[in-house]
């Protein structure tokens, strides 16, 4: 599978190879935002499961 | 004789690229070790506050800490590189640059600068976050002190940041406001954050008693504590050495685009740190607090790095280090458990070298036209950044408490927090403690202070 948007050094500037688009830099980000902030959630339910359970 | 002036005129553009290339790699390769060293800084803060936290807690405070850390990393990629360039104004935001789809926030051939300024900023806000992190030891929760790390490192100094550490701030540009070592735009805003949750966070269970007297809360690791303190003072020259800007071929500029040194900061940090460790001596005679006194020292002469005799830094130094101490007692006596003194020793030492700056460093001349360094404009910034702090940390941690993100109940707290949430022991082997003293300084708090 090839995932480079260059095939040569010439000229290139931004190189993100896989998201060498919008949208896949969209999908990426979204699904970093959603790690980022979704982990806090799943930290609020954990911490007050473990606090119910003590 | 024109083939060779051809041919001369080749290879001098070849050596001009040459020598361009080799300062702008120079550069980067400075900043690149500037953010290696602070890391220092938050595994000095992640020692210390382990070290002050009691055996119940030390495994969770350690990893509120270090994920303090790792929020900070993307959530300033997000959003923080863009509000430090966009925001320079004030509000709303002057431009749109900084925005993580751009295509110098990513590997880009044509751009050595982009990713190693955001990457020793996210630094910077991973020690303000540290800095709020050990205050509120051994009772928040983790979700909402998360939301909390988030809010400041990533919105709320930078924020700071963007109007007064900045070549176009509207604090340099209105006022002349100079701070070149990040008294007030880090140390300020972080420590008056912190305030700003304690007051709705309220103390650890048994820190008060009934009638308002306070008991001590003793570190349970306190050669840890002190080698942490230490560990922040190696990670402050990665810190300030990122707070000056490498100019190839060129003087140095501080952040304002002063000419300036890097032997300078060596002078004053140096200085004021040994000023502080003095002045906490003589005031306290207590380890914690002459480490501390380091750091007081540092942010004391931290606004006029740049400019200061190095005996000024020293007395500014000595100056805070004796007086810090106080505003911890004083603290403590109106009912607010600041762990390890985080709002005395960041907000207040970052304040006395705000308006030092005014005073020792009146009249200064700032670049294109703007105003010079003044006392006035060095009390609207000092204002700016402690209403900065104070406010949105007051306001998210009274909604997070009333929504119940913020504290632990107080039958946790007893049980400790290591056997409730942490899956391993931070002493397996049981840890038993020597004999005990429970005297405290003269003056000082009783808890110990970073």
């Amino acid at each position: 599978m090839n995932t480079s948007p260059i095939d040569s050094w010439d000229g290139a500037e931004a190189v993100f190879t896989y998201a060498d688009n919008p949208a896949m830099m969209g999908l990426f980000l979204l699904v970093a935002l959603a790690i980022t902030f979704g982990t806090i959630i799943i930290a609020a339910v954990h911490e007050k499961h473990a606090y119910n359970n003590h | 004789m024109e083939q060779e002036i051809a041919a001369l005129t080749e290879r001098l553009a070849a050596l001009e690229g040459a020598s361009g290339m080799s300062g702008t790699i120079n550069s980067e390769i400075f900043y690149w070790w500037c953010t290696a060293l602070m890391i220092a800084i938050h595994a000095g803060f992640l020692a210390y506050e382990m070290g002050a936290s009691r055996v119940k807690n030390v495994l969770a405070s350690g990893i509120k800490n270090i994920l303090a850390f790792a929020f900070m990393v993307p959530t300033f990629y997000f959003f923080g590189w863009y509000i430090y360039n966009s925001f320079y104004e004030g509000l709303p935001p002057s431009g749109a640059v900084g925005l993580p789809w751009e295509a110098s926030m990513g590997p880009n051939l044509t751009d050595n600068a982009t990713g190693i300024f955001w990457a020793a900023f996210t630094l910077f806000a991973a020690t303000t976050a540290s800095i709020f992190s050990g205050a509120v030891i051994e009772r928040i929760q983790t979700a909402g002190f998360l939301i909390l790390a988030i809010l400041l490192g990533s919105v709320v100094w930078i924020l700071g940041g963007a109007w007064g550490w900045h070549p176009t701030g509207w604090l340099l540009t209105e006022f002349g406001y100079h701070d070149v070592g990040a008294a007030g735009v880090v140390h300020m805003v972080a420590g008056f954050f912190a305030l700003g949750v304690l007051i709705n966070l309220g103390p650890r269970v048994g820190k008060f008693n009934s009638d308002g007297s306070a008991n001590a809360i003793f570190a349970h690791n306190v050669p840890f504590t002190i080698t942490g303190l230490m560990l922040i003072i190696v990670g402050f020259f990665g810190f300030l050495g990122g707070c000056i800007i490498y100019m190839p071929g060129e003087q140095w500029i501080n952040i304002y685009g002063q000419p300036t040194t890097l032997s300078a900061f060596a002078f004053n940090t140096l200085m004021g740190m040994a000023g502080g460790i003095i002045g906490a001596w003589v005031k306290t005679r207590d380890p914690f607090w002459m480490m501390s006194g380091a750091l007081i020292g540092i942010f004391a002469a931290a606004s006029g790095l740049d400019v200061y005799y190095p005996p000024v830094a020293f007395v500014l130094g000595t100056f805070g280090g004796f007086v810090v101490p106080m505003v911890a007692v004083q603290l403590e006596k109106m009912g607010i458990d600041d762990a390890v003194g985080a709002f005395p020793v960041h907000g207040i030492g970052g304040m006395i070298g705000v308006l030092a700056c005014g005073v020792f460093a009146g009249g200064y001349p700032n670049i294109d036209g703007y105003p010079p360094v003044s006392l006035w404009g060095q009390l609207v910034g000092a204002t700016t950044m402690g209403v900065l702090g104070f406010v949105p940390g007051f306001l998210v941690s009274f909604l997070l408490n009333a929504m119940g993100l913020l504290r632990v109940p107080d039958h946790i707290q007893e049980m400790g927090l290591d056997i409730v949430k942490v899956p391993v022991s931070a002493y397996p082997e049981n840890y038993t403690p020597g004999p005990v003293s429970v005297a405290t300084p003269s003056g000082a708090a009783a808890a110990p202070a970073e």
